[in-house]
């Protein structure tokens, strides 16, 4: 999966218009970032690269590029 | 000897919760939105005045007004709730009387949620095939609502009350060695214990202690501390690192593979989870008992739930091999295998 594609993902779970999410966002401000997101978000990368996130080091990232950071070493 | 179930009844409250009445209250979460999310369309809500020992006591009562069983037969009695009558008495005991178990009966608690039907029937297991019962009945019974905030839709979107109860006797094996019930894995990590808790229900917090969690940003739920407080992300997590295994841990125990189980009835914790849990597992889906829709989490009593539905929809025959699952608070998990007979 590419760092595009996850983030095209993370666009459905927080339901925002596709390629709309630049990467500066704050994750705070998404309006459909809550915790059934957050689950969602474990499921799918749980899905999609075979590890399961911590939900400490999800809540800790700021930017939705600091969310996507946590798959560096797994995204093209 | 060899523990065998026998028969199982489950009672639900009068009060149903429906999406849309829920949506009236939280509109921020329209019906739909709560479908989606959680798969379940209603759930089961106990009256003020109804405890978990009333709902037991009623699922017990089908059992004898069916002839599954008396009375009389049972001589010990299991009772798995979070949500007992009172610290003391054990509630067991009172509900012996209520149903009128002879006194020569054992009678106890045990206190487990999402798990505590494994635990019964490891514990109905012991005492039948050492000799100790000849009967058990195991009761599981929750009214988890009366612990949750009416502005929490993270969990009362999700738990329902209700009772189940399974007899269970024991049987000559008569040649046949293959045990009815069993083998067991169990698991269990405290330190998951603030994920989903009640942290001022008895002793360490009275009711009204202010933690100011939400300062401390532990908390973002709606409701206090006298709440039933769920971290979901936190539960997930340990669903996707604790099942698998454990059923992986079951069958290399049990020397079966994946495709050698008829059934998996796992604790119906809510559909999105389960669905991911199959899928995780590569279980093919029409082996995979999904009945929360209509019923929601009904914590210890799932599992007996849906293997009493699964058996009135003509799913399990004899002979098949049921895998049960069981997981969440403490954390606490188990498994076993049902051979039904």
């Amino acid at each position: 999966m590419t760092k595009k594609e996850l983030v095209q993902m993370l666009e459905e779970i927080v339901e925002a218009d596709p390629d709309t999410l630049t990467g500066e966002e704050l994750i705070e401000d998404l309006e459909g970032w809550d915790s059934l997101a957050v689950v969602n978000f474990i499921a799918l990368v749980d899905e999609n690269f075979g590890i399961t996130l911590s939900p400490e080091k999800i809540m800790n990232s700021k930017t939705v590029n600091e969310l996507v950071s946590l798959l560096d070493g797994y995204i093209k | 000897m060899k523990a065998v179930i026998k028969a199982i009844q489950y009672h639900l409250p009068e009060t149903v919760l429906s999406n849309e009445k829920l949506a009236v209250d939280n509109p921020d979460w329209p019906a739909e939105k709560i479908v989606k999310k959680t798969g379940i369309s209603k759930r089961y809500i106990a009256s003020e005045d109804e405890c978990a020992s009333d709902l037991g006591v009623k699922a017990a009562q089908k059992l004898f007004e069916n002839n599954s069983c008396t009375p009389y037969d049972v001589d010990y009695l299991l009772f798995c709730t979070q949500s007992p009558d009172y610290f003391l008495p054990t509630t067991a005991c009172m509900i012996q009387d209520r149903l009128g178990i002879p006194n020569s009966a054992g009678a106890m608690d045990f206190n487990l949620g999402c798990s505590g039907y494994i635990y019964g029937l490891g514990l109905a297991k012991g005492l039948i095939e050492t000799g100790q019962a000849s009967n058990v009945l195991l009761i599981t019974a929750e009214t988890y609502s009366k612990f949750i905030h009416p502005m929490d839709m993270s969990v009362r979107s999700l738990f329902s009350d209700a009772a189940a109860a399974t007899f269970l006797r024991g049987e000559k094996n008569n040649g046949d060695f293959i045990p009815a019930i069993g083998p067991f894995v169990y698991g269990t990590d405290g330190q998951g214990a603030e994920n989903l808790i009640v942290k001022n229900s008895a002793l360490r917090f009275p009711k009204g202690t202010d933690h100011n969690e939400v300062a401390m940003g532990k908390c973002d739920q709606a409701g206090t501390s006298d709440n039933l407080y769920m971290n979901g992300s936190e539960i997930f997590t340990f669903t996707l690192l604790s099942v698998p295994k454990a059923v992986y841990a079951l069958l290399e125990k049990a020397e079966l593979k994946l495709k050698d189980i008829d059934l998996f009835i796992f604790h119906q914790a809510n559909k999105f989870m389960l669905e991911h849990l199959m899928k995780k597992l590569k279980i093919p889906e029409e082996k995979f008992y999904v009945n929360c829709q209509n019923i929601g989490n009904t914590v210890s009593s799932t599992i007996p739930i849906a293997l009493k539905d699964a058996l009135d929809d003509g799913l399990i025959k004899k002979g098949n091999k049921i895998m049960l699952v069981g997981f969440g608070v403490g954390y606490s998990w188990g498994a076993t295998l049902v051979h039904w007979h």
